[in-house]
């Protein structure tokens, strides 16, 4: 169980999706002025990188290991993201048409990030079991949501305060993601192994 | 088919909730009801019909957005192809996304958590978390039906969008 809660950490804070891994930056960018959005993005997220990731241990483990079919990977991964994100839409447009138009502008962007495919490749490095990959997914997948939200909630305060017009938008966001990743940068003195 | 419309609100009211607002583009007009489009943002949160990096969720469902058409009361008299100002409210945003994604993803994960622990198999947890996936979408489906009783998930008509103005998620 201490096994576990140590992955999870290390994934969620240690070491972080976007802060440490650089990995989801442009959504991290584009989708954080606002805590709701940022919310929702997260959630979205969070869903598609852990169904994705349990779908691409399976085919990793039964497929393209035992086939001696490993350079196929990158290309079967990116199907199987897109394979899940297309199920979560259809099934969220099933479940809920209203649900389906009020978060829909939330599906296309996960496809582009590369966040997804990030995790799902750091899962086959690590040579985990199933519960162990889909519990790092979920971390990992956390922390980056975690990271969206502070985030948000700063360019939330920094849209009120008074900043330099040259430092104005995107270059205020940029030294305020920087430090962020600095502040993360304290949770390296965790030891998680 | 009667298609159930919530009735407009004032805008102006201070004591409104904090409304998510968003683009949208009538495609449409019949009757009393204005048929509207969603204006796609990219990832990097501009528009995708200023062709920023093209990254516009190719091949996917709801890039097609006239899947995402929904229709308001046309009581602002609203022409075909006018971009106007929809707003949902800010929680109802928070419900409706913990509802779509956060719920089944915990069913799905507490299923797999009591499979581990009680027979600590790959392929009994795999299975134990697809049938949890099942219950929670069902579950999912369940909320969904609520919120929209109570007319949360509508989107609401603000004000036309300006000539310059940009179609960001804000």
């Amino acid at each position: 169980m201490q096994e576990y809660i140590l992955l999870m950490v290390g994934a969620a804070l240690v070491n972080n999706v976007i802060l440490a891994r650089f990995l989801g930056l442009c959504s991290f960018m584009g989708v954080t002025t606002r805590i709701d959005t940022a919310i929702g993005m997260g959630l979205a997220t969070t869903f598609v990188i852990t169904v994705s990731s349990m779908a691409n241990w399976a085919v990793e483990h039964y497929l393209l290991v035992p086939y001696g079919l490993g350079y196929l990977r990158t290309v079967t991964f990116i199907l199987v993201i897109a394979g899940a994100v297309q199920f979560t839409e259809m099934t969220v447009r099933k479940v809920s048409p209203p649900l389906f138009q009020m978060l829909g502008i939330y599906l296309p962007l996960i496809t582009t990030n590369c966040a997804v495919l990030g995790v799902a490749l750091l899962l086959v490095e690590g040579k985990m079991t199933f519960i162990a990959a889909t519990l790092f997914a979920f971390a990992s997948s956390l922390g980056y949501s975690l990271v969206m939200v502070i985030f948000a909630g700063l360019r939330e305060r920094l849209a009120l305060a008074e900043v330099p017009p040259l430092f104005a938008g995107p270059p205020i966001g940029f030294i305020v993601a920087s430090l962020l990743a600095l502040a993360f940068l304290g949770f390296s003195g965790i030891s998680t192994t | 088919m009667s298609i159930d419309v919530p009735a407009p609100e004032d805008s102006t009211d201070p004591l409104q909730p904090e409304l998510v607002e968003g683009l949208a583009r009538v495609v449409a007009v019949e009757g009393r009801l204005a048929w509207l489009e969603p204006e796609q943002t990219t990832s990097c949160g501009g528009c995708a019909a200023s062709g920023l990096c093209g990254a516009k969720g190719i091949g996917t469902t709801a890039s097609r957005l006239e899947m995402r058409r929904f229709p308001l009361v046309n009581d602002a008299h609203l022409a075909v192809g006018e971009r106007v100002v929809v707003g949902v409210d800010a929680r109802a945003l928070l419900k409706a996304s913990g509802t779509a994604y956060a719920l089944p993803l915990g069913i799905m994960l507490g299923a797999g958590g009591v499979a581990q622990w009680i027979a600590g198999s790959d392929g009994i947890t795999m299975a134990t978390m697809l049938a949890g996936l099942g219950v929670g979408l069902l579950a999912a489906r369940w909320g969904a039906r609520w919120l929209g009783a109570r007319g949360q998930l509508a989107p609401r008509f603000l004000r036309r969008a300006s000539a310059g103005e940009t179609c960001r998620i804000e």
